[in-house]
Order: C-alpha cells, then structure tokens, then sequence
C-alpha cells in the first residue's frame, strides 16, 4: 500500500489505519487514545474542563464541518440554546454517517479501521453540548462498518469510557450505533433526524433547525464523522496546531479527500485543506494510462462539474472550489479522462437523483425523473433538437427554493454544469438521433414562448 | 401480488390489475425468536421512543424471516405500537428491507458514477446473463443468486464495488467476474 | 396581532398566522394543495411560493410565520414563476382527462391550471402509471385512483391525525410514491369519507356518490345533518329535487371540517315520497290496514276530520307525539296547539338512543377525549323538550299506551318515524290500538300502514326550522327545494290544525315561529332566527338552563373562508 499523504506530510486522521488490528481499544488506548476524554473527565470537579471551554478550543480551531457544507463547526454547536432557555429538554448530538454521497468514501475508512477516534470525539462534543445520549447514524449498507463501531462501543462501555458516572466524573453518557435502511437522503440532517426517530427519510422544514428542535423535538446538533475526529485531534494537540494546516484562516486542519475515477490509484488521501488539486491527482498517481484529464467533479456528485482547465490551479478547500463555481463539499472528487461521455455521466447521476429522491416536494419527485428521462433518451440516440433547452429549463425550475432541501438544487448541478460545459457532446448526441427534428412536444418556438411566459410571470 | 385493499370497482375498472406496490404475503403468522425477542427489548432501552427502534426492529425481521413480509409487518408494527400502513411506508421508503424472498446471494451491483466510469453497467448486465438472463431483482431458478443494481457503495475507489448479502467486494471486472460468482458457491 | 404587508396591502393576522393566511386573509388567493388548517404543515406541495423581503429564496407560504411588519409579494414575476413551475411538475404525470373525472368541476389542480397554468405542456415522455392502484375501494366508502394522486398527504394527515387510525401511508418513494393502506387493510374509520373531502384532485372520490352528479349541477343548501345529535353542519347537495350527497360545513364549533360516514350517508335516505295526498278512513273505524281502508282527499277535509275527532274526545285521552327529527318550531306549535288549546296534557316525545357517534373536534364546547359525541340517534331531542314537548316515559302516556293501559280516543304522531321502533308492525299494531290514529309522513312503513289518517308532508328538504344539539346549540337549517304541490311541511301542517282552532295563522313561517317562540320560552330570549348557528349554548342537563349562559365567542380565524370546497355559510 502506498502512502495515502504527501511526502513528507505526517498524517492526522488517517494515522492509525495501516496498524494491525487498529479497530481494537487496546491498541487505541496504546497510541494514546482517549487522554483527552480522560483529561476532560479528571477536569471536571476542578472546574478545569467546562463545556464552554471544549466549545472555545473548537471555534478557535476554524474547523468547518467534513459533511458538505463546510459550516463552523463551534459555532454550529453554539446554536443549542442554554439550559435556561431549553427547560428540561436533553440536548442529542448525532454523528452523521451515512456517506452516502456518490465518490464519497472517506467515513468509511475511519469507521472500519479506527472507530475509536470517532467515539472520541462524540463523548467530547456530547461534554461541550451536554449530550447524555449520543447516537452515531451509519448507513445500512456499511454492515461490517455497523459491526465495528458496535464492537468499539462495547469496548468503550467495558473500559468505563462511557456509562453512568463515567471515571468517577459524575457525568453520564451513553452512545448508540444506529444502522440506516438505504436511502441517500438521510444524510440530510433533519430526514436523518425523521430517519432516527423511525420515519420516512423526508427533510423537515427549517426552522426551526435541529440546534432549537431536532430529535423528539429537542435541541439537537448533527455533526459528520470526520469533522467529529477533527474534534478529538483539536483537544490532543490544539486549535493552534489545527490551524498550522491550510491555505489560511477560513480553511484549516488536515482534511480526507476521496479520489475516484479515472486515476491511477483511486483511495482516501490525507493532505492539508487546501493542497491544490493537481498535487493531490499526482499523489494518487495522474489521470489513468497517462490519459488526458477531461472533467472533475470536486466534491461528490452534487457539485456541479469543472473542466480540465478550470481546475489547473485550484486548491482543494472550501473556498479555492467555491472560488472555481462549484463546492468542496464531501471531498469526493471524480476524475474523467478523455475518454469519458459526458452525457452518459451525467445521465448516470440524474438517474442516482431520479431514485433517491424522497418524493415530498413536487418539484424534486416529479423534476428528477423527467430530468432522467430526457437525459436517457438523448444519450441513446432518441433525443430531440429542444431537449437541451428544455433540460436546462427544467432543472432551473428545480431549485433556489423550490424544495424544501438542497437535494434538487444537488441534483440539478451536474445535469447544468455537464450542459453548459459540454454542450457540443450534448448536440453530438442529438446529431446521432434518428430524427431530432421530429418533434413530438411542441414546437422550440412555442416552447421558447411559453418558457419567455413563465419568466415573465404572465398567466394564459 | 394483489392490488391493494379492497377488489377494484367492477363496472369501471375492467379486470383487476396486480399491483406491485403491496407486501407479499409468506402465507403464515411471524413471531420473532426468544432470541430476537431479547434483542428487541434491548434496542427499546436505547431510544426514548418506542418509534424510534423501528429500522433496527425491521433489521431484526429481515434477520429473522428473511424479508419483510405482509405477516411481518403487521408483527412489527404490533410490537411497537404503530399502524401497520405506517410500518410498510417506512419499509418500503428504505432500499435495503427485502420486500421478497431472495436467493443465497444477494448480489448487489453499484452502477454510480465512479463504479459507471468503470465499466460498471456492462459488469451488471454480463453477471445477469451469465446466471441465466436474469432481471434486476430476479433471482435464479436454483434460488442461489439475486441480482440487483444499487445506489453509490462508499467503495468508489474499489469500482467496480459490489456486496454480495453483507460483505463488500472490490473491483469485479468483466475479466474476474466468473472467478468472483465461483468464489460464492 | 401583527400587520403583514401583502401586495402592498397592510392586512392585521394573528400572531401564529402563516403567510399563506396572512394572503388569504388579505383576499390574494395563493393557491395551495397540501396545506389544510387543522393539519401539521408539511410544505411539500410547494404551491403556495410566494416572495418575501428579507428572503432572497422564494419561499411555501404555508412554512413562513409572519412577523410584524412582514413583506409579502404574492403576485411578483418570481412568485408566478415559481407557482407556474410547480404547477407544471404536477401536471406532467397528471392524466389529462379531466372530462372523466368525477372531481371535475371541485378540483383545485384543475382549477389552478384554468386559473395560471401554462397554455401548452412541454413533456413528452410516457405519463406515470399505477397499474392495480387505480379505480380501487380502498374501504367501504372510498374509491382511490393513484394515476390522480398529487402527493399533498392530507389524507394521510387525516387519518393519522385527526382520525387517529392511521390507515394510509406513503409507499415507496420519489416519483414512485403512492398512498396506499397495507397490503390486506382497508381504508375504514368512522369518518372515512372525510379524506375524500380533504382529496384536492380525483385521487379519492366516495363511492356512493361518484359518477352520480356533475357537481356544476349541484344547489347547495345549509342544512344540518339529522344522523344524530351532534347536529353536524352539512352542505345538503341536490338537483331536480333530488338529494345527491352531503358535504361537511364548516362550523369550528361543532363539526368542524368533518363529517361521519353514518350521517354523511344518510343524504341517500331523504330521496323518496310514497303520499302525495292526504288519507283519510274509507269507511269504518279503524281503517282497514295496509291503505286498503282509506282513500286520497283534499287537505280541507282531512284536517277537518282530524279537528272534529280532536272536538269530540277528551282532552284527556289525546295523545300528541313530538318528534327529535322535527324543527323545534314545529315541535313548539304541536305542544301549544295542543297542550294549550286542546287541553291534553299528553305531549311527548320519543327518541332512540343509538350507537355512540364522534366526530373530532378538540376545541369544541363539550367535547370529550378530543370528540363531540352524540348517543341519542335524532338529532333535536334537545330541541323537542325545550319547545315544552316532554320525554315519554314508562309512567307517559306512550309508555301507557304501549303497556295496554291506555287506548286513546286520538292518536296524533307528528313523525310517523319518529322512533327506528315504528318499522316494527308490532309496534305499529300498539299504537294502533288508539281509536283514531293520524300521522304526518314522506313515506311508507308500518305505522302509515295502520293510521286512520295520513297527513303527507315534505321531509327536511322541503322545510326550514332549527334543531338544538347535544351542545345545546341552536342550528338552522334551511329548505332545499319545494315539495310537490300538495305536500305541506308539518309547519304548515300545524299551523292550519291550529287555525281551525282559532290559535294559529296560516301565514306565519318558520322564522315567525321562531320569534314566537323565543319570546315564549325564556331559554331563547335574545336569540335570532337569522343567526341561529353562530348563537351557539354551552352544554348542560337541562337545555333550558342552558340558554341563559352567554354566547361563547366565535373563533378568532374564520376557517370557513380556508377551504372553499367545504365552506358554506352556516
């Protein structure tokens, strides 16, 4: 196995995972796990450690959230009302990990090879939010993952690192591992609250947000398991230290990205925020067979699409992807080469949205399929002259609001960008078709009208 | 399957059509294990609502019986205190609950864009044909094998990625594929 | 109070009003689906898109609360937009048969289509089909078609809801999402019919009354259902003096929205009229049963029969017997025609206790475990005592008459069904017993069948009057259509018995009845009868008690004018 850093480059989160048995909390324990729980733990009857102190560490670290959004993550955490405004209500913290993302893999590897470093950070966040009950949200196809972490909480029980009175602190704090059924969606935060509490993975309406009213209708923050394991390394070393990482103050720590596709060696790398993108596809050893580079979607397939010379000289943080129009999000980035079709690609996602959705908007559940639909016919050779028109169209009628989340606003990013940026493979496609001037809706005229109509507002 | 509750209006609706919507009967009352049963009342001690245990209670059916049968969900939604519609809402919104028996091996393709960048697609349709010119979902005449194409497996980097009933298997090829079906008998 | 600006009206809402009230409350209809006012807000619809200052997304009216000083655009490019968008992505999958479907003419998606959508459809990709899932019972009152669905869940919201039973779920998900029972359940609760209500589109339709009217054709007329005693406000629906259905009206506090599947059933039962003429003896009495005994005259002589009959006996040996389905008006008229011009002291009523019947309505001024609920199976019983008819008894003369020990010279039974007992001919021959037997009556059973005299009467669709229900809330309920020409409603009945006496003229309606009568009965007093059904009483034992007590408020948010297609004044 290759190294999955830069030379050079002292890994953070991924230190532990070519250790033999490094699931294991002996081993943890060993390289030194849990000190800072431990020491968290110890300071609290001195009034050495407060939960507002665990919170200031973590804003002053500058970590954004590892989810996709990239929101602070302290200041996420201070969003939970204080005790004198919340009354009796528990507060919940939720690790989200149902990566489910497609190019998105990263959590997976933290799960199956070093749980305990997620664990971690939970029982911290839970001291800095006053969690009595945690719960970590897997997704259900990671079953040998789900086993993992099952094991590694029974370890933590049997260890006294979580449990009533937990060391002697008089703190008490339970954790459970709960495994998903399969549904993208419930990555979202809140369909991932609905999710927990036994429901359909449909998104709330915000607000009010999870941090005022999330689980059982109590304050409730959502982190993602990376961003929980930045959490326990910025307790070890320091929101200094974490902030020696990246390119400046609005993007630090080491951070996990996930490289799929047409490279050499696909795999989860570890490199400082910001370490530009051709750095890290050198790493995982340039585009494949020596091909030319074609396309990179940076951040999961909700990003929208870059090109090869859009991302010559960008770097891999929130705001160096933001800066080229698209978004870090999941760090998960797929690399196309030359040989790639376009239009298939994009097909390919609409079709992942068409059957995610989870059908509350009518936007979403009925713009997704129609978007694979017409997306499907043009790459097999039956599209039509103001198809490409129309996609565009409707994906614009998608988003910015039309939905309660951002899932439409994902699913329309790639069928836009794909469009925008390779629009001649698009028409390549239609040229092919038997007959693209064979209409069968109406006319592109009538449909330009009618489109004009309903920017304008005007009714028939 | 039929197609729902009640018979459709005679002199409107022509024939009755199947439905492909409604839980499969398995043809006889379900009860969980002592065993389940324990396991059950564990999962009640960690949530502070009954509700919430209904994924990992459905986990246990399927554990149990196999997939999730007509039978099973109303057993479930009666341990928990739910409607049974509810019951198979929830069941059915989640990819993963079995809504029919299925073979020995459950194969499961994923087709997401960096498992189709690798050739996915033409992997799924060459390891349905070498089975027996399977559907997607269908399983074959000795029972042994279903296969089904599935949603982004978290194993970009191993496309094309494949699970087969609850283990992960990286990068099976056109070139491996037979290999790998002969690993699983 | 908050002032909300909409479309650069300033309009004052409550303070837990959404948006979309706020809009409506300032006469912009935003259209909308999956918004109802008694049901958790989902916002899923996304119909009701409007902009507000402040927010740079367009936004679900229906998920906003305002706030003082709030900027709504209801009607700006980027609101239309956004509404025309959705109301595209519902109608690409939505058949295009609206000739077909029985919603037509009450359905919101095609009337929001007539009202903005766009002029041509720009999909041609296969509409979405739900084989076995279409044209279905669901249950025993409701047909579901699936290819109408529009996925706006308030029927799911209802059952889980308001119902508490939870028969419908969402299956599957995405664009194939489906509402459906569990594969072997029906769709049966009490109020099952009500999700057909709440159905914006042709998705659920009643069984009994689809395809049985184009509802364009359809009068409308305020009644109020006679099931039982909660005195549900219902829309009483018909043509060509044909009833073909009620609807639930809006009343916040009694029925609410809702409706039960008894009394919305019972429309059915107010069709048919076997007298169109009076009947009076053949020959000899008592007449000879079956109608062979009796023959057609006018109303001169009938009536003049039945006054010279009453002339002649004792007051003390006539019975009259009030009705609980019969207007307190009328019930009034036949205790003072005659417990005070004839003398008898024999003025009663019977009525059946019934199954218990709810209908959910949390608020409600009685309400019990969240429900109204009414035991007794008619539904003016309390208006029948407080109009001074009394409640027979064992020791009453009907209880008498049926133990044997009284034989009546006259037998006055102002509602031939007065009680599910007069379909039994056993009883019927009891109550035959009396010497002259007269009964008012629309149609046929066994007590018509053995009466000396007959007094044809039009029924609740050709009257108007008021009820008192188990609230003690007095209810006016208006007439339909007139009855055939003939036919008189037992008002008028009364009233020209009671000029043959000297006590009543004929003139008088419903409405100076009632005047009479609040003026007679202190309970009334203050009351009106142009307002009745917004006068509502506090419950008590005694009715009369009752009316002294102040008029509790109306609602503070007219929820009649939230739902159009159930709205009726009351």
């Amino acid at each position: 196995m290759s190294e999955m850093w830069p030379a050079g480059y002292v890994p953070v989160l991924l230190a532990r995972i070519s250790r033999p048995d490094s699931p294991a909390i002996d081993g943890y324990l060993a390289d030194g796990g849990y000190a800072s729980w431990k020491k968290v733990l110890a300071g609290i009857a001195t009034g050495e450690w407060t939960p507002s102190k665990v919170t200031d560490l973590v804003k002053a670290s500058g970590l954004r959230g590892r989810g996709g959004a990239g929101f602070p993550c302290g200041l996420k955490w201070t969003f939970v009302p204080p005790k004198e405004k919340r009354g009796n209500k528990p507060v919940y913290l939720l690790c989200n990990a149902d990566e489910s993302e497609p190019g998105t893999f990263k959590d997976r590897v933290l799960i199956e090879k070093d749980p305990h470093q997620i664990l971690e950070g939970m029982m911290l966040a839970s001291f800095a939010l006053g969690v009595r009950h945690a719960y970590l949200y897997i997704r259900g196809e990671m079953v040998h993952g789900a086993e993992v972490l099952n094991a590694a909480v029974d370890e933590a029980y049997a260890k006294g690192l979580l449990g009533k009175n937990v060391q002697g602190s008089g703190l008490d704090l339970d954790l459970t591992i709960h495994r998903g059924g399969g549904a993208y969606i419930c990555g979202e935060e809140t369909a991932l609250i609905e999710s927990l509490e036994g429901k359909r993975g449909h998104p709330r309406i915000k607000p009010p947000f999870p941090a005022v009213s999330g689980v059982w209708a109590s304050p409730t923050v959502v982190n993602n398991v990376e961003t929980l394991c930045c959490v326990k390394h910025i307790l070890d070393r320091g929101p200094d230290w974490f902030r020696t990482y990246g390119r400046n103050e609005k993007n630090t720590g080491p951070k996990l990205f996930c490289i799929s596709g047409h490279v050499e060696r696909p795999g989860v790398y570890e490199a400082p925020m910001g370490i530009p993108f051709l750095e890290l596809l050198a790493l995982a050893g340039g585009v494949k067979g020596g091909r030319k580079l074609k396309a990179v979607i940076p951040g999961g397939s909700s990003a929208p699409m870059l090109t090869a010379e859009e991302v010559q000289s960008m770097p891999l943080d929130f705001d160096g992807v933001a800066a080229a129009k698209s978004m870090l999000g999941s760090a998960a980035i797929i690399v196309m080469d030359e040989t790639t079709d376009i239009p298939k690609a994009v097909a390919n996602i609409s079709k992942f949205y068409a059957h995610e959705s989870c059908g509350q908007c009518t936007p979403c559940r009925e713009g997704t399929p129609w978007l694979n639909k017409m997306l499907k016919r043009v790459v097999n050779g039956q599209g039509k002259r103001q198809d490409l028109d129309l996609l565009v169209q409707v994906a614009s009628q998608m988003g910015n609001g039309m939905t309660i989340c951002v899932f439409s606003d994902a699913a329309i990013a790639p069928v836009l960008s794909g469009i925008a940026k390779f629009r001649p493979e698009f028409e390549a496609c239609l040229a092919k078709a038997a007959s693209p001037d064979f209409a069968l809706t109406a006319p592109s005229d009538v449909t330009e009208k009618v489109a004009g109509r309903m920017a304008e507002g005007i009714h028939s | 399957m039929s197609g729902g509750a009640g018979t459709p209006v005679s002199e409107q609706a022509g024939l009755p059509r199947v439905g492909e919507h409604g839980a499969l009967s398995a043809g006889k009352a379900v009860a969980f294990s002592p065993k389940a049963l324990a396991r059950f009342e564990k999962l009640l001690t960690r949530y502070p609502t009954k509700q919430a245990a209904l994924l990992p209670t459905l986990w246990i059916a399927q554990g149990e019986f196999g997939w999730i049968s007509r039978e099973a969900v109303d057993y479930v939604a009666g341990l928990l205190g739910l409607s049974p519609a509810f019951v198979w809402g929830v069941t059915t919104f989640y990819t993963m609950y079995n809504r029919a028996p299925v073979g020995k091996h459950l194969i499961q393709f994923c087709t997401s864009i960096s498992c189709h960048l690798a050739g996915a697609e033409e992997v799924f349709a060459e390891c349905r044909k070498i089975l027996g010119d399977l559907k997607p979902g269908e399983t074959s005449a000795d029972g042994r094998f279903t296969v089904i194409e599935v949603e982004c497996l978290a194993q970009c980097d191993k496309a094309p990625a494949v699970m087969v009933n609850d283990d992960d298997f990286a990068i099976i090829t056109k070139d491996n594929l037979q290999k790998f079906l002969g690993g699983l008998r | 109070m908050a002032k909300v600006t909409v479309d650069g009206n300033v309009v004052e809402v409550p303070n837990d009003a959404n948006a979309l009230e706020a809009c409506r409350a300032a006469g912009v209809d935003v259209p909308h689906f999956c918004y109802h006012p008694r049901f958790t807000i989902v916002g899923q619809c996304r119909m009701c898109m409007v902009e507000i200052d402040g927010m740079p997304k367009v936004q679900a009216s229906c998920t906003v609360p305002i706030r003082d000083g709030m900027v709504i655009r209801a009607t700006s490019e980027k609101a239309l937009a956004a509404r025309n968008a959705t109301m595209e992505f519902l109608l690409i999958n939505h058949p295009l048969d609206c000739p077909i479907c029985d919603q037509a003419g009450e359905c919101q998606l095609q009337d929001n289509a007539v009202a903005g959508g766009l002029p041509v459809s720009r999909t041609s990709e296969p509409r979405r089909l739900t084989p076995g899932y279409d044209r279905t019972e669901i249950g025993p009152h409701v047909i579901a078609d699936m290819t109408r669905c529009i996925h706006c869940t308030r029927c799911i919201r209802f059952c889980s809801e308001i119902a508490g039973t939870g028969e419908l779920s969402l299956i599957e998900r995405g664009g194939h999402a489906i509402v459906w029972t569990h594969e072997g359940r029906i769709l049966d609760n009490e109020w099952s019919a009500c999700t057909a209500d709440v159905c914006p589109v042709g998705a659920l339709t009643t069984k009994e009354f689809r395809f049985r009217k184009r509802v364009w054709w359809l009068d409308k007329t305020s009644s109020i259902c006679p099931g039982c005693e909660i005195g549900c406000n219902v829309s009483l629906e018909h043509r060509d003096q044909v009833v073909h259905r009620f609807l639930p009206r809006v009343n916040p506090e009694v029925n609410d929205f809702w409706l039960c599947d008894h009394g919305r059933f019972l429309a059915e039962s107010l069709n048919g009229r076997d007298f169109l003429k009076p009947l009076v003896p053949n020959g000899t009495l008592p007449s000879a049963p079956g109608g062979a005994g009796r023959r057609e005259t006018n109303w001169g002589e009938a009536l003049g029969l039945v006054h010279e009959k009453l002339k002649a006996a004792q007051a003390g040996s006539i019975v009259a017997l009030g009705s609980a389905n019969l207007s307190t008006e009328e019930n009034w008229l036949l205790a003072e025609l005659f417990g005070k011009t004839v003398g008898s002291p024999n003025v009663e009523f019977e009525a059946d206790q019934g199954p218990l019947r709810r209908i959910p309505n949390r608020k409600a001024v009685g309400a019990d475990g969240g429900f109204v609920k009414g035991t007794v199976a008619a539904p003016n019983a309390k208006g029948a005592e407080a109009a001074g008819v009394r409640k027979a008894d064992g020791a009453s003369a009907l209880g008498k008459i049926l133990a044997g020990s009284l034989v009546p010279d006259v037998l006055y039974v102002s509602d031939a069904a007065f009680s599910a007992r007069t379909a039994d001919p056993a009883f019927a021959a009891k109550l035959r017993k009396a010497k002259f037997l007269v009964v008012h009556a629309r149609v046929e059973n066994p007590l018509t069948d053995v009466a000396d005299v007959v007094l044809p009467v039009s029924g609740m669709t050709g009257k108007d009057g008021s009820f008192v229900n188990v609230q003690g809330r007095v209810q006016r309920f208006d007439a339909a259509f007139v009855p055939p020409p003939i036919v008189r409603t037992d008002l008028e009945v009364l009233l020209h018995l009671g000029r043959l006496f000297g006590s009543f003229e004929t003139r008088w309606t419903a409405a100076h009845v009632f005047g009479k009568l609040a003026a007679a009965v202190p309970a009334y007093q203050g009351l009106t009868w142009e307002e009745p059904a917004v006068t509502g009483l506090p419950p008590s034992s005694s009715p009369a008690a009752a009316y002294d007590v102040l008029r509790p408020p109306r609602t503070s948010v007219d929820d009649t004018d939230k739902l159009p297609a159930l709205a009726g004044k009351a």
